[in-house]
């Protein structure tokens, strides 16, 4: 009785504590803090990223594997020395494939300034949709930024620390995004449902919207820089008793196999929520 | 020495979390790491241990979210009390009851992050939470109970060895 008395005391301090803190947070007090926490954590989150990337390509290119065995088997004597060559070079390659597919989107946006960053980890939270890159405020790095890839949208910089960021994607459900539709040239808000789908809403009912139309960034709002490409449309939705459209939309940006992503450094973004500098 | 292995395992859990199983789904889902090791640790008995561990492990997980600061903590820190009270009675009872708790704990842990997402004015939505958050999570922990509870057992007994009367 006496133990489970301590451990309620005990288990009520640190709640106490624990919600201590989270009222600091909220009153914006522990920002060095996290950023001083999250530098050796970003460390190692990186250093984990690149071996999960080197995983992941394992894992997703069987037929390498198989040619990796054959070449193995012929070269027994060297076999762990080959084999750690092979997994760094194939790392490299895909890196510098990225790289290159990211260098010729940069140059077909003279306007743009870029910087690459590499994907490090997810937002632990199965209700919000982020994911962190190891760059932070000493790269230049700033909230607002977008976030791009030679495909299309990511997201836009949530949070920003010292050595990474927060990148909050356009699947999250609170992030809303102004879209415009290429050929129709009808104006929309794109907003992702809680089940992950996209859909642009406030389209105009005269609007003609078809089904594979590419969806761009509008540039209204300021949030985000104009013409870069969302996704295209998947279906429409039109009621006559509506007042506007809706489109379901499949976004151009494979969110799931993000490793390298573009910071737009010189954009600068109009931020309305409270507490933004 | 349980807080000096234990932190900074909990930590690397926390990390684990957010850059492998961010990148591996499983079952469309994700096990909770830093759950299953406080929950595995309370049921050794060492509940002082387990609650710093849930007050650091769900700092760690707060660092590496968009939650609000010291949500996940104040959960982990309830589910791990509430796991300390029947410390003892899982193996003399019933294998299944552990699973049971598991499963417990899963839902009350991503129901304090739902309605953690909720009261920041995050939009959510009750039945895609239970059918892509909870089920697919609780199933991956319960699988994961046992091998967890485990192994805490096996650390356990090789950091604090049962006392004997010698003579």
């Amino acid at each position: 009785m006496i133990r489970t008395r301590s451990s309620a005391l005990l288990a009520l301090t640190l709640v106490l504590i624990a919600a201590g803190l989270l009222v600091l947070n909220i009153a914006g007090y522990l920002g060095p803090v996290e950023g001083l926490a999250l530098r050796p954590i970003g460390a190692v989150q990186g250093w984990l990223a690149a071996r999960v990337a080197v995983l992941r390509s394992l894992l997703t290119a069987p037929g390498d594997i198989l040619a990796l065995r054959q070449e193995n088997e012929q070269l027994q004597a060297q076999l762990s020395q080959l084999e750690q060559e092979v997994i760094a070079l194939r790392e490299q390659a895909a890196e510098a494939e990225i790289l290159s597919a990211l260098l010729g989107y940069a140059r077909s946006q003279p306007d743009s300034r870029y910087l690459a960053a590499n994907v490090i980890g997810r937002d632990v939270s199965p209700f919000i949709r982020s994911l962190w890159i190891g760059r932070g405020s000493d790269a230049g790095l700033t909230r607002g930024m977008p976030i791009v890839t030679e495909r299309g949208l990511v997201g836009r910089i949530a949070e920003v620390f010292a050595t990474v960021a927060r990148v909050q994607l356009i699947t999250d459900p609170s992030t809303e995004v102004n879209v415009q539709f290429q050929t129709s040239r009808a104006d929309g808000a794109l907003r992702a449902q809680v089940n992950g789908e996209l859909w642009v809403d406030l389209i105009d009912q005269a609007a003609e919207v078809a089904s594979g139309e590419l969806v761009l960034t509008s540039g209204l709002g300021g949030a985000y820089p104009p013409e870069v490409p969302v996704g295209s449309v998947l279906t429409v939705r039109q009621r006559d008793f509506e007042l506007f459209q809706q489109a379901v939309i499949q976004p151009s940006v494979d969110f799931e196999a993000l490793e390298i992503v573009l910071v737009i450094t010189n954009f600068q973004p109009l931020l309305l929520e409270p507490g933004i500098p | 020495m349980g807080y000096v292995l234990g932190l900074p395992l909990i930590t690397l859990l926390a990390i684990l979390q957010s850059t492998v199983l961010g990148t591996f789904r499983l079952l469309d889902g994700a096990p909770d790491l830093v759950l299953l090791a406080v929950i595995g640790w309370a049921q050794t008995g060492r509940t002082r241990e387990a609650l710093v561990f849930a007050l650091w492990g769900g700092l760690s997980l707060d660092l590496l979210s968009g939650a609000p600061f010291g949500m996940t903590a104040i959960g982990l820190i309830a589910i791990a009390f509430l796991v300390s009270l029947l410390e003892g009675r899982f193996w003399e009872a019933n294998f299944l009851l552990p699973l049971g708790v598991m499963v417990g704990a899963t839902v009350i842990y991503h129901a304090g992050l739902f309605l953690a997402a909720a009261a920041t004015g995050r939009p959510v939505d009750l039945d895609q939470a239970v059918t892509r958050v909870f089920l697919p999570s609780a199933v991956l922990d319960v699988l994961l109970a046992l091998p967890t509870a485990q192994l805490a057992w096996r650390i356990h007994e090789t950091l604090f060895p049962p006392r004997v009367r010698v003579g």
